[in-house]
């Protein structure tokens, strides 16, 4: 078909469309989303036993402020990357937060070691976490990239990765005010363990929903 | 861009129309192929109309136009790299081995299988068919050379090729 050809049909075809609303509003409609989610998870399972204490820890305040900091702006940054005309350096807007979560965990591990001594080390096992960032995370994820599914023929594995890092970061907030583990290394074992997984997963099985080639008529 | 989002065709027409050689210079940029290009400009003008709607008005619409072309070409051109590796053009093995007799395998396998049919035919048939068909002598000659008349070479070497042109199911 000519080009000339097409662009008569594409015309012919045209219906009126409505315009999306200002990639901030999406992520912040998300993000109401992803906190309701929470809320009713707390409302379910009932705030960890030493929250108060802990929040008293300025360094578990402040770990817990940046895996929250860091799902804000991932999804900030995954509204923006879905639009095409969006420069792609939003993509590091979260990477502050991220490093300083990830550093944070690490941190944590050492701290304990110093403390502890070897019995920081002792490895346990938290199907729970996982579980619990999988289940409330895939959902979020999936409703995040169908929010933002106009982001599949220009940027999807951006949109993808930072979706999944979105959810991923907010389950694990929503997770340190319900479930307690005491030591650094589970939680950065099993709380960015089930993060990586849930941006792995969020990768592949988004795949096929974003990156689609077009298709002629 | 405003207008077409609204529905308006003829905007849209002569916007699509108007931003042809914006959209074929970037393609042809990244892909040297003419023929592809083009096809990568069809592709993005594809994506333009899927994604109208993400269009804002109050931004320059260049750079969201740029972008969508841009995508669109790096994709052709990552799928030609594809097809490359995974096909390669026929004419290149034409003779696929360096013997010459080798590569005459498919006109032996026929002329074997046109002697093998030859040899099942009855035995007057297959005289006929050499003296008159192979030889190509006059009717008088193979008859006085096969003791046979003329009517029957006529006959046995008419029944031989329909025999033939059964057995190899060569359409008449």
């Amino acid at each position: 078909m000519q080009t000339e050809e097409l662009i008569g049909r594409l015309a012919a075809e045209l219906r009126p469309v409505r315009r999306l609303g200002p990639p901030v509003r999406q992520a912040t409609l998300w993000l109401a989303l992803a906190a309701a989610a929470m809320v009713l998870a707390v409302a379910h399972y009932g705030f960890r036993h030493d929250l108060a204490a802990r929040m008293h820890l300025p360094y578990e305040v402040a770990q817990w402020l940046a895996s929250v900091a860091t799902g804000i702006l991932a999804a900030v940054a995954a509204a923006m990357l879905a639009r095409p005309d969006r420069s792609w350096r939003w993509a590091l807007l979260p990477v502050p937060a991220l490093a300083a979560w990830v550093a944070s965990l690490g941190l944590g591990c050492f701290a304990d070691l110093a403390r502890m001594g070897p019995a920081a080390l002792a490895m346990g096992t938290s199907w729970g976490c996982l579980r619990f960032i999988m289940m409330l995370g895939l959902p979020l994820t999936a409703a995040l990239l169908v929010l933002l599914r106009h982001a599949g023929p220009v940027r999807p594995v951006p949109v993808l990765l930072l979706g999944s890092l979105a959810s991923a970061a907010l389950c694990s907030a929503g997770l340190s005010l319900l479930h307690h583990l005491d030591a650094a290394l589970m939680v950065l074992l099993w709380h960015g363990g089930a993060a990586l997984l849930l941006v792995v997963l969020g990768w592949l099985l988004g795949r096929p929903l974003l990156a689609r080639p077009p298709r002629h008529p | 861009m405003a207008a077409a989002q609204a529905g308006d065709a003829a905007a849209y027409n002569a916007l699509l129309r108007a931003i042809l050689p914006l959209l074929r210079n970037i393609a042809r940029r990244r892909i040297a192929n003419p023929a592809e290009a083009e096809d990568a400009v069809q592709d993005a003008l594809l994506t333009i109309h899927r994604l109208r709607h993400t269009y804002d008005p109050a931004r320059p619409i260049r750079p969201w136009l740029v972008a969508i072309t841009e995508r669109r070409a790096v994709d052709r051109l990552r799928r030609q790299g594809r097809r490359a590796g995974r096909e390669s053009s026929i004419e290149e093995h034409g003779e696929t081995l360096a013997a010459p007799a080798a590569n005459t395998g498919e006109a032996r396998v026929a002329a074997a299988e046109l002697r093998a049919a030859v040899a099942e035919l009855p035995q007057a048939q297959q005289t006929a068919l050499a003296l008159a068909k192979l030889e190509d002598l006059p009717l008088a000659e193979a008859s006085a050379r096969s003791g046979m008349s003329v009517g029957a070479l006529k006959v046995a070497t008419h029944r031989a090729v329909r025999a033939l042109r059964r057995r190899l199911r060569v359409e008449d």
